[in-house]
This record gives structure tokens, sequence and C-alpha cells, in this order.
């Protein structure tokens, strides 16, 4: 794949009450926004166990979002996105440790009604991508 | 022992929402090539009777035994399609959904790339739904018994109506009376009163057994499942008891003078106090933000109703159901905004009922800053559509007809005063629109402006330019008063009541029902209802409209007896399991605990307080523990085909 044409494609767990929400509105409200972007739903961010984060890059994806509710108190599950925050800040750290940027992961929180932020989140991260360019594949052979 | 996938892929059109932006034929081609996929189809409504249909005339054709539905939103269609493979035999959780419109047809404009997703999602839920399991719900007996938060008109129909039913009714208002705002909305249509309307709301309450009312309390703590929340109520102390006969002895001696919110600020009341003519229960309140405790009114009181020891007191509630019916806020202009704060003579909407209501600070006489003005002017949209920075976008549906109730009623009683109705547009809708006829007919003169106006105070009073759009001209209006028709804005305390209820927000701020059109008075929180204005602005009848809309649902819920719950539980692999704990602590609901199997000590789920949020899952380093319906090899298989399972 030339770098020329090189469409990022990303990864993204959101959680079922506000994320997943917040993008089926950006959908309903028309608001338009690059298609790169593959949604998993789960029901609560403090679903996603990091390994799926590993196994998506390793798989040839160029960025991951996880997105779950506002902290505090948004979280459906009382705190399940409290539980997200604490390991992903973790995981970043080791993300550049296997040779991964740091801007190829993003935890956001979106709320049902964010869809503005939703379409602002995706743009963001593709520009970030097209500036780094195609994952290297030594990154994730470990 | 898991049979053999045999995938049944279903594409819809939705008529032109789908089709318009992927090439439906073209996906449908394409789920044929997906590994298990026996047969794939596409229809132009697969919600309409014939598309489910052939959803379970295929299953049945070619024994399919997983089917995977590509169209809207699974918190759209998810029930039905998971009722049609049902009736074909196959277990409800047995499908998976594509969300191909709102995450694709709806947000991208080329059809090229959109179809190109389209594919990736059908193949992603391909790769989930050939590892789906057949899953069971568990039954639960359900409390017969609803909790109804705010006293307003909406949550006293709801009430009403789920009392007459025969269910038990919890009906907890924050303030020390019933009523809510619309106790304190003047005048209606059909010379009508909100008081009115209030008071005939409260007769059937207090004549019905089944409704327990708590004033001066609130939801301080929910948890549990739809048909057994648990619910604890903090009821603060009123200081008053039934001993009251309203003498009003007290208010006279109580030293502590307050605005009187009742009165929106236009008149003071005392720390001991009765909200108004109409309050329920007919008792007085002390207001203990201010109370300094000084026990003049113990004295005063010859009943002995009076105790200024009074405690607060908790209550845990076993309750089936929840309407939410706390309503709203009046919006409060920023100082300066339309001269708001700057002036005496300028006041808003909601003020102005309260001087033309005969329960009001002047007896119904039109009194604003001493006197009956000669030339009195009302601007519409205060607060809404945009019209100012900190207006909201939405408009707020009462006010025009409300301000020109208010402004046909100053017309009845004082003929020779001015009044101007100063407009962008009028929406006085339905029946509504001849108060429009009969404002024009008692000549009330309309201004129309597309530009807000502006106001001015100069020495001879309050002066209004304003471009008048109809004749184009920019004119000057001197009045003597100035009211501003403010809207509704969702309330400043909803905060806690989203921290409380897992209760969500919606983009203008209020609580989010599940869809305006097709489930309007529910929450996405299933056991969760919502009724009036606190779902967006509403006048009376369209809150009480609501109120009945949640009672019936509530109803729907509970007259079945029990209830079933999602199965998405998390489930321990014994053998795996190590006991090491990490899920036990990490359990929001305490569901998990160990227990011994075969002398070790392994976690232990208890289903019932399980809510699936699967956090224990994402965290258990054996893989021991694992979420139904959201198990690890079901999201890796969906990760591998979101990023091209090799095939990129």
């Amino acid at each position: 794949m030339s770098t020329n044409n090189y469409e990022p494609r990303i990864v993204v767990f959101a959680c079922n009450w506000c994320s997943y929400a917040a993008i089926d509105l950006a959908g309903t409200s028309r608001k338009l926004y690059p298609p790169n972007v593959r949604v998993i739903r789960v029901m609560c961010s403090g679903r996603v166990d990091p390994q799926f984060v590993l196994e998506a890059f390793k798989n040839g994806a160029d960025g991951v979002i996880v997105a779950g509710c506002r902290p505090p108190s948004d979280c459906h599950y009382i705190n399940g996105n409290i539980k997200a925050l604490r390991r992903f800040t973790l995981f970043k750290r080791l993300l550049e440790e296997l040779g991964i940027e740091k801007e190829r992961f993003r935890l956001e929180w979106i709320s049902a009604a964010e869809a503005d932020k939703w379409v602002r989140v995706v743009n963001e991260m593709l520009e970030e991508l097209r500036r780094l360019g195609p994952l290297k594949a030594e990154a994730v052979s470990v | 022992m898991i049979q053999e996938p045999r995938v049944g892929v279903f594409i819809c059109h939705c008529g032109h929402n789908i089709a318009a932006k992927v090439d439906v034929k073209q996906v449908a081609d394409y789920a044929k090539t997906l590994p298990n996929v026996i047969v794939s189809h596409h229809y132009v409504f697969m919600c309409s009777t014939v598309g489910q249909e052939l959803i379970r005339e295929e299953i049945k054709k070619h024994n399919l035994n997983r089917v995977v539905v590509a169209a809207c939103s699974p918190s759209m269609h998810e029930p039905t399609f998971r009722t049609a493979i049902e009736s074909a035999g196959l277990n409800k959780y047995l499908l998976e959904m594509a969300n191909i419109r709102e995450h694709c047809s709806w947000a991208h404009s080329d059809k090229e790339a959109a179809t190109e997703k389209a594919k990736d999602l059908v193949r992603m839920a391909v790769a989930k739904a050939s590892l789906l399991e057949p899953l069971e719900e568990e039954e639960f007996p359900v409390s017969p018994t609803v909790l109804v938060l705010g006293g307003g008109v909406a949550g006293m129909r709801a009430a009403i109506d789920l009392a007459e039913w025969g269910f038990n009714v919890y009906l907890v208002e924050k303030n020390p009376t019933l009523g809510g705002r619309a106790a304190l909305t003047g005048w209606l249509t059909n010379n009508r009163r909100g008081a009115d309307v209030v008071n005939n709301l409260i007769n059937k309450i207090v004549d019905n057994k089944n409704i327990h009312v708590f004033t001066n309390a609130e939801l301080v703590e929910f948890s549990g499942f739809p048909g057994n929340f648990k619910a604890k109520i903090k009821v603060n102390p009123r200081f008053v008891n039934e001993k009251c006969i309203l003498c009003g002895e007290c208010e006279i001696e109580c030293p502590i003078e307050v605005s009187n919110e009742y009165q929106y600020g236009l008149s003071r009341r005392k720390a001991i106090f009765f909200p108004f003519k109409a309050a329920y229960p007919p008792i007085y309140v002390i207001d203990q933000r201010v109370c300094i405790k000084c026990g003049e009114c113990v004295k005063a009181c010859q009943y002995g109703a009076i105790n200024l020891a009074e405690q607060s007191l908790t209550l845990d509630l076993n309750v089936g159901a929840i309407v939410i019916a706390t309503g709203y806020d009046p919006y409060h202009p920023p100082k300066g905004e339309y001269a708001y704060g700057l002036h005496n003579n300028i006041i808003t909407l909601f003020q102005l009922e309260r001087l033309l209501d005969e329960d009001g600070p002047t007896q119904g006489k039109l009194i604003i800053g001493g006197a009956v003005p000669k030339r009195i002017a009302f601007i519409l949209c205060v607060g809404s559509r945009n019209t100012t920075p900190s207006s909201k976008n939405y408009c707020s549906r009462m006010c025009c007809t409300s301000t020109l109730i208010n402004a046909i009623k100053i017309k009845e009683k004082y003929p020779d005063i001015d009044v101007y109705v100063l407009y962008q547009d009028i929406n006085t809708y339905g029946n509504d629109e001849t108060l429009y006829e009969q404002a024009g007919e008692k000549l009330v003169k309309f201004i129309k402006f597309e530009k807000p106006p502006t106001v001015d105070i100069s020495p001879e009073g309050i002066v209004i330019d304003v471009y008048e759009t109809t004749i184009q001209e920019e004119i000057s209006i001197p009045v003597d008063a100035l009211v501003l028709s403010v809207g509704m804005v969702p309330r400043r305390d909803q905060n806690e009541l989203i921290a409380t209820t897992r209760a969500s927000c919606g983009e203008d701020g209020f609580i989010r029902e599940v869809h305006l059109k097709l489930n309007p008075v529910e929450a996405p929180t299933h056991g969760i209802f919502l009724a009036g204005a606190v779902t967006g602005p509403k006048n009376i009848i369209e809150s009480i409209r609501a109120g009945s809309a949640a009672a019936s649902k509530v109803a729907t819920l509970l007259s079945e007896g029990k209830v079933r719950t999602e199965p998405f539980t998390a489930n321990v692999n014994e053998e795996r399991c190590s006991g090491c704990r990490i899920c036990v602590g990490l359990c929001p609901y305490k569901a998990i605990s160990l227990r011994e199997i075969n002398d070790r000590m392994v976690a232990y789920v208890e289903r019932a307080l399980c809510m699936g949020c699967g956090t224990c899952s994402a965290a258990c380093p054996s893989g021991a523990m694992q979420q139904y319906g959201f198990k690890d090899i079901q999201i890796m298989a969906q990760v591998v085909a979101a990023t091209g399972g090799g095939i990129k």
C-alpha cells in the first residue's frame, strides 16, 4: 500500500449507553465524518480488555479508540469508565514501550448527546494517523 | 455443544435511507462469500411484516442457526428481529445486527466508501454471529410498587393512573408541596388557572389509598433492575405536623424574611410559611436553609404543631419501576439581557402570571413598580431559538400561547393599556391559534422582528428599539413595563438526578428518551420512565398526557407479575479460575464472591445481582470469567474482522 492513498483504519470500542448512542446520534443528525472507523459495541468501556486493543493493532488497525461515558458519574454501571481509565492510563505507557506511538490510541468520553464530539475525535485522529503513516509491522510482531 | 454455524444475512434498504448510500446488492453478494454464510438477501424494509416473514422462511428452508441483520441501530429494531427469529424456532440471542444506517449510510457521503464500510460491518457481524450461543433469560417476580419522582402535573397524573390500576405508588416531591410549576402558572385557556388543574389532581390523590405522598423528600440512592429496584428516599424535616390548622400565627412571629420563590420573587415570605393557597399537604413548613431556630413560632403555635427538633428520616423502598417527572426550570436571563435586572419594571412571563393570578401577590391587579403601566410590551423567544448568545436553540412551545393568554387578560381587565408583542414567529399551534385572532381583535399590537430588539433604560423609562420587518422600518417604543417571555430549561439540580438514576441527557440538556417518536416516555435504562417537561419543553396538557402515557408503560411492564432480564451476565469457568479475587473487588454490584468447589476457592457470580457490564471479564487474568454475549472470543472475532482479518 503506497502512502499516497493511505487510508487509516480505526477500530472503535464504544459503550452501549453513551458513546454508541452518540455515534447513532451523529448518523441520525446526518453529521458527516470520514468512513475510516469500525465500531464494536460493548456494554461498558470497562469491558474492554487491553488485549483487544493489542489484537486490533496486530491485525492491521492504524488507530484504536475506546469510548465510554463521561466520568465521574455518567457510567451506566456506576464506575466502569473509571476502571477503563485506570487500565488504559497504564496501557498507554506500555504501548510506547512496544513501539506504538501513543497518538494511535485514544480513550475518549463521549456522552449520548455528544455527536459533535464524536465527529471531532474521528477527524482529529485521522489527521494524526495520516501524519504518522501506517503502523510499522515490527512494532506489533511481539 | 455449539452447532456448526449456518448464518443467514439479511440486508435492509430502509427505503432509500440505506440504499441511497450503500450498494445493498453488492453487500449481499459479498456476504455470500463469507465463511459460514449459507444465504444472503436484501430487501426494501426488513422490519416490515414481509421482511420478517422472509427471515423466518429462510431460517426454516436452509436450517439456519445464526442470523445477521444489517439495518438500523440495534437500539431501534434489535427487539423486533429477536422476536422474528424466535418465532422461527431459534433462540433469540442468535441474532447479530450490523448497524449500516446510523453508523454508515447516514454518516458518510461517498457511496463507494460507504459500501465498503457496510461490507466490513457485515463481515464483523458474521464473525461474531458464528460464535454466538443460545442464551436464556432469567425470570424474576416484580414488585407491584412504583416510585414517582416529582409532584407536578405529570407526576400526579402518572401516580393517579397507576393507583387506579391498583399499583402501590410512592409519590416523592422535593418541595414542601405538591403542584409543581403548574400551580404557579396563572391563566390558561377557557378561563381556568394552573392552580385549578392542580387542585383537581390533588383531590384525586388525597382520595386514593394506593398513593403515599412524601413531600420535602428526595431520592438519594437507586439500584437494582426492572421489577426490583431499591430506592432510598430521604424525607427532610418539615418541623410542622398535622396538628397545624393554617391559622398563620407562627408566620406573624417569625423574624426571618426571604424572597418568596412561590411568587417568583415578587413578594417576601417568612422562614415558616405556607407555599400557596392550594398547597398539599395543608400544613405550614419551616425552610431549614434559613431558619435560626429562635423558637418564636413554637411559642405562637397554640396547637403544639411545631417541633424544631424533628430529624430527617430515610425510607428504603422496593419498587418495580420509577417514573421521573421532575420538570424544568424557567430560563433565567443573565443580567443585562434585554436590560433584565437593570430596571424593576422588567419582569419575566412567569412573574406576570403571578401578578394576574387572584392568588398572587397583587390579588390579580397588574401592578408593576407600584403602578398600573399604561404601556406594556412582551418580547418573545427570550432564552429560546438562538435569539441571544445565552439562548437555547430549541423552541420552548408554551411561551407564545402563554404570552397571548396574558396579553388578552390584560386587555380584558385594562382595555386602555397599550399592549405590544414583539415576536420572531407566533407558534400558537393547534386550537390555541384562535388566541392570535382574539388578541388582534382586542388590539394587541404585534411587532415582528428578525434581529432581536434592543432595550435601553433612559430617565424616562424603558425604550425598545426594533426593526419591524413587516413595515421595514426602525421603530422605537417607550413602555412602562416589559415582560420577557422566557422559555424552559433543564433543572439546575438535574445532574444530581442523573448521577442517582443513571438517566442521561440529550443534546438540549433535557433527560433523553429512548426514541422521540417510538418510545417517548421510556429512558434508555429499562424500568425507568419519563413524564412531562423533564424530557423537554411541554405545556400543561402535554405534560399530563405524558404522565398518563408513562403510567400505561409502567403498567405494561409490571402487570405481567414477572420480568425477564437480558442474559448478558458474567459466568465463571471454574476449572480455569485461580481464585485470585481480582473480579470480586471490581464488581460494582457485589455480585461476585468466592466459594469452594472441589477443595478450591473459585469465583461465583450471583446472576440476579450481575448487571452485565463485563468489567470482571476484562480484568480476569486467566480468561475464566466470561460475559455471555460479549465473550473474549466473540469480541476478538469482531476485532480481526474489523481490521480486514488478513484480507485487507
